[in-house]
């Protein structure tokens, strides 16, 4: 065990600039379509806005709701949370970037091109003639917005920082008291985490429909981050586990725990998202239907079907059995589809919202496919280039994690059975 | 989440105490437990105890003759406030009820240990809940002799019942609920009642025990699908609790009463029953152990992680009033914003600042180490959370009924003394079939306590 | 023993006072080449069962295919009384409400698996049975207390009384007696 330091292979650095050359091609393909092939009512700027905050909202759910997973393993403790500690690491140093990215965001709100506008309640005119939005302005408004998702960074930022730094003492010292203090700084963080996802998932997200309103929805938009986050860490741990120094180390009883996670979270996913539905379907109230309305139409339904089939009953169906859980390849390819369904769902909550007062709410428009699923892969694959140059920085095991030895002996002692 | 737990112990200054004292071998578990059932003499305190809840339950009884005689009039329910004590109580119940099989199916799957010497106790405690929560509804029919009408049977009438209708998703839910936790709690006793038919010295006692445990006789085919049902039963239960919850709150929410109608419900009801469960654990089980000599079994450890989960539902809970109070400004509605400010500051004020007091306030001192290892003071909390989780019902339902859309339909509503006759009746009515459920059935799952003393870690299980 | 035969017993049984020797006798007796075995412990060990052959269990299909039972029947149920047989516009809803099916499919197929666990178990088991030949066994009621026991049961092909009960006698056991029917 000792003779471990567990360093990340090069191959990270070359899959890292890989997928930034990538990354860096599909946004600008996102980009371009957004400009040269503009639909009706959504000029190229607000086109692409649209397209960036699908693809922000699947990113910073990645590096955010890592970070959740990061206090829940030191609060549960257990060896899968041992495995993935430093990938999740790793993924939550990536905030200072996803912070960065947030400017475009920003900027949105003062380009209202035609009058269109990613944010209708951005645009002062629009707001002035309605009511509702009015009596919103209070709190949404382009200043207070900013304002509210710098504290959403600093939050994360200051849990980041702390996580990150005690755990780099542990290496070096050992030091047992640092677990506790991890442990005991993990709860308080958690309910900030809550709090502030919720509100950053209503700002960005909610607000599109801003006379649409749910109180479930922050609930939603963080299971998916958390969903996200971790179907990502499986895949992680896969590719990792593919070479030295980590091979073997990942054993089956990892991958059936965090299979576990992962079918949990399917459930809690399609739980919340059909409580909200099936609330608001039956209610059928004015206010409320027509967030439904907008996304059952025309094809839009299939999206929503698909949802269904591929988000949750597949799955879930292969998750109910043992074996795939504890098989590395058939759960990784599991999480793959995650990570598609999630940018599915993204596009189904995101794109119809700008069609609330066109005439035609029915169709499905390729720009917004192409260009959201292009920005999508674009902005995961620079994340990808940060994200790996971060997991290159630290050992890829807790060295000075007390209990660490003794996970690894279980882990070696699972394996002959 | 294998037994890394127990590494708890060398994390830094503080050390857990062990889930079973040391010193215990399978023959002093199996004659520590199962004497609690088999020792011939009653202790006193039994029969006090039985005596006031079975008074209890008469008084009960008296409030269902007089009911079932006049009507439902007999409440204080009326217009607008068409549901009242009837369904804070049940719905009360239910929470409590769904405690026991969160220790029992959930804990189990994440392998938490500590889980076995309470969840017996806590099963127990979900049946005698529900059967508490369900005279409610079924009383509210007014007729609960019809009460089969609910069921989808061929009749005369040639009518179906109402599918759509969140009330009949109610009807399956807690039917199917009290079924299954009836199932796992009796297929959890089978090897002890084998142990009480080997060890009962009155030849009543074997017969009867003998005739419940089926003929269980320990052989290692049968414990190898026993092991299997238990596994599969826990599997099915934890997404069941969360539905039966989940549909209990749709009795509300898919109505449109500002109130009532936030999608929030579901995972805040969950969470609220969890809260509300837990909380009771820790009233009835501090008395019990003290009572009953069983520090042994539940230790600080288990008060403590209790005290863990109540602390962590009671934030989810206080999350769906901030939840509820934004989005009632954030929808921009009238009838949403009227209904926060009459919680706030209408004629019930003093029930919403209450409520808020005893979930959100008072429970926040779990934060502090020593409060959460004082046994008193986890009793005292769980004592408010007790209340506070009945006034939520309140808030919840009178509240929200009895300022309805328009101001020439609102009303007051008042309970009667047959609603405190009926509501105080059915916690008689509780204690009275727990005090049978101690008093005849082992209160700790012997079986699985054996597996816990050291005797039978095998060399090589003692490697996860 | 008044005639010359002795009368046909159950089997022979073992008695064992800690799990690790019942399980080294188990091995030792399954490697032996006997397959009507039983073994008897108060409380269940995986390394036992395994021991004396048993590994695969039909319960979790069984139990799969009787939640999917339970939801089609709740569902086709719902289908079958609110659009075909008594079609009834209630609130505006189609009469199809899919959405609002889902909560009582979902408790029906609860219920077709939980129900088909316990008797699926019972049943497959045996129980209730009230009267077995083991119970004969002497000590047999400490089964269910702090002893182990390893029986081979008479109908054994290897089954041959006093070559078994010498074998039995060898792995050390508190006991080994005759278990008569």
């Amino acid at each position: 065990m000792d003779a471990k330091t567990y360093t990340a292979p090069p191959s990270i650095g070359r899959y890292g600039s890989r997928a930034l050359v990538f990354g860096v091609a599909a946004l600008a393909l996102a980009a371009a379509v957004s400009f040269l092939f503009p639909q009706e009512h959504i000029p190229g700027p607000v086109q692409f806005f649209r397209a960036y905050l699908v693809a922000y909202i699947f990113c910073t759910g990645l590096g955010v709701g890592s970070l959740a997973w990061l206090m829940l393993q030191h609060m549960t403790g257990g060896g899968w949370g041992l495995v993935i500690r430093r990938p999740l690491e790793a993924a939550t140093r990536t905030i200072p970037l996803l912070a960065l990215l947030f400017i475009p965001l920003a900027v949105s709100l003062f380009v209202h091109p035609g009058g269109e506008s990613l944010y209708e309640w951005s645009d002062a005119a629009k707001v002035a003639g309605d009511e509702a939005l009015r009596h919103k302005s209070a709190y949404l408004n382009p200043v207070f917005f900013i304002v509210r998702a710098v504290i959403y960074f600093a939050v994360w930022g200051v849990m980041m920082y702390f996580m990150n730094k005690w755990s780099a003492e542990q290496d070096k010292t050992g030091d047992p008291r640092i677990r506790r203090l991890m442990q005991d700084a993990s709860a308080p963080g958690l309910l900030l985490f809550g709090l502030t996802v919720t509100f950053a998932a209503m700002d960005w997200g909610m607000s599109l429909e801003p006379h649409w309103f749910s109180t479930i929805y922050g609930l939603i938009i963080m299971v998916g981050w958390g969903l996200s986050a971790l179907a990502l860490m499986i895949i992680v741990l896969t590719v990792l586990g593919a070479e030295e120094p980590m091979e073997g180390v990942y054993a089956p009883l990892y991958f059936h725990d965090l299979g576990k996670l992962l079918l949990a979270m399917v459930m809690l996913f399609a739980y919340f998202s059909f409580s909200q539905f099936l609330i608001i379907w039956s209610g059928n109230l004015p206010e409320e239907i027509p967030y439904y309305l907008r996304r059952l139409r025309g094809w839009w339904q299939y999206v929503g079907l698909s949802l269904i089939l591929f988000h949750f009953a597949l799955p879930f169906a292969m998750l109910l059995s043992r074996g795939v859980k504890r098989h590395a390849r058939a759960l990784r390819n599991i999480a793959i589809l995650m990570l598609l369904m999630r940018v599915v769902d993204l596009i189904f909550i995101i794109a119809p919202a700008a069609y609330q007062d066109t005439a035609e709410p029915t169709g499905i428009h390729w720009q917004d496919l192409l260009t959201m699923s292009a920005a999508a892969a674009g902005l995961f694959g620079i994340w990808l280039w940060y994200f790996f140059g971060q997991l290159t920085k630290r050992p890829l095991m807790p060295l000075g994690a007390p209990e660490l030895e003794k996970t690894m002996e279980a882990a070696a002692a699972s394996a002959h059975h | 989440m294998q037994r890394v737990d127990n590494l708890d112990d060398d994390r830094g200054i503080h050390t857990t105490p062990a889930v079973i004292e040391p010193g215990h071998d399978f023959g002093t578990v199996t004659d520590k437990i199962s004497s609690i059932v088999l020792r011939k003499r009653t202790p006193l305190g039994w029969f006090v105890g039985f005596l006031i809840s079975f008074m209890l339950t008469g008084m009960m009884m008296g409030t269902i003759l007089y009911l079932v005689m006049t009507g439902i009039g007999i409440w204080g329910n009326n217009q607008p406030v068409g549901w009242a004590f009837d369904i804070i109580n049940f719905v009360w119940w239910i929470g409590i009820g769904h405690a026991g099989t969160l220790i029992s199916a959930i804990l189990l799957l994440l392998r938490q240990e500590w889980r076995t010497s309470i969840n017996r106790f806590a099963e127990a405690m979900t049946l005698f809940a529900v059967a508490s929560a369900g005279l409610f509804p079924l009383l509210h029919t007014g007729r609960p002799w019809l009460a089969y009408w609910l069921f989808p049977y061929p009749n005369t009438m040639g009518m179906w019942p109402q599918f759509r209708s969140p009330l009949m998703w109610d009807v399956f839910a807690v039917s199917t609920y009290a079924t299954v936790s009836a199932l796992f709690w009796y297929t959890g006793l089978i090897p002890d009642l084998a142990t009480l038919r080997d060890r009962a010295r009155s030849k009543f006692g074997r017969v009867v025990y003998g005739m419940m445990a089926l003929g269980w006789r320990g052989s290692a085919r049968h414990w190898h699908r026993y092991e299997i049902t238990y596994l599969l039963l826990a599997g099915i239960s934890t997404p069941l609790v969360l539905s039966v919850h989940t549909i209990v709150s749709f009795d509300f929410a898919v109505g449109i009463i500002p109130g009532w109608h936030a999608t929030i419900f579901p995972p805040y009801f969950v969470a609220g029953a969890i809260y509300a469960g837990f909380a009771m654990v820790l009233t009835l089980v501090i008395p019990l152990r003290k009572f009953y000599g069983l520090e042994d079994f539940i230790t600080e450890r288990h008060l403590r992680n209790a005290a863990k989960v109540m602390l962590a539902t009671g934030l989810i809970v206080a999350y769906g009033y901030m939840m509820e109070t934004f989005t009632a400004w954030y929808s921009a509605n009238t009838y949403e914003e009227f209904m926060i400010r009459n919680r706030f500051f209408g004629p019930y004020a003093f029930y919403y600042w209450s409520l808020l007091v005893c979930n959100v306030v008072v429970p926040q001192l779990l934060w502090i180490r020593f409060v959460r290892h004082s046994t008193v003071a986890l009793f005292v909390i769980a004592m408010f959370v007790n209340v506070g989780m009945w006034l939520e019902r309140f808030v919840i339902i009178p509240i929200s009924l009895h300022r309805d859309f328009l101001p020439s339909s609102w009303g007051m509503y008042s309970p009667t003394i047959f609603d405190f006759t009926m509501f105080f009746g059915t916690i008689g009515f509780f204690f009275f079939l727990m005090f049978l459920f101690l008093r005849f059935l082992p209160v700790i799952s012997i079986f699985e306590m054996r597996t816990m003393v050291p005797e039978a870690q095998l060399p090589e299980e003692k490697l996860p | 023993m008044r005639k010359q035969t002795r009368p046909p017993t159950y089997g022979l049984i073992a008695e064992f006072e800690s799990p690790g020797d019942v399980i080294a006798a188990a091995e030792r007796v399954h490697e032996e080449g006997y397959r009507r075995v039983d073994a008897y412990s108060p409380y269940p060990i995986e390394a036992l069962s395994e021991a004396i052959g048993v590994h695969h269990s039909r319960l979790p299909l069984m139990v799969l295919i009787g939640g999917i039972i339970g939801g089609l029947a709740g569902y086709l149920m719902q289908y079958y009384l609110l659009v075909i047989n008594y079609p009834l516009n209630v609130g505006g809803k189609p009469f199809h409400s899919w959405p609002q099916f889902v909560p009582i499919t979902f408790e029906c197929a609860v219920l077709g698996a939980a129900l088909t666990a316990v008797f699926g178990m019972l049943a497959l088991n045996g129980l209730p049975e009230p009267y077995h030949p083991v119970f004969n066994a002497p000590n047999f009621a400490l089964a269910s207390r702090d002893r182990f026991f390893l029986l081979i049961m008479s109908t054994d092909p290897k089954f041959e009384r006093e070559q078994t009960a010498g074998f039995l006698k060898s792995l050390g056991p508190r006991e080994v007696t005759d278990v008569e029917y």
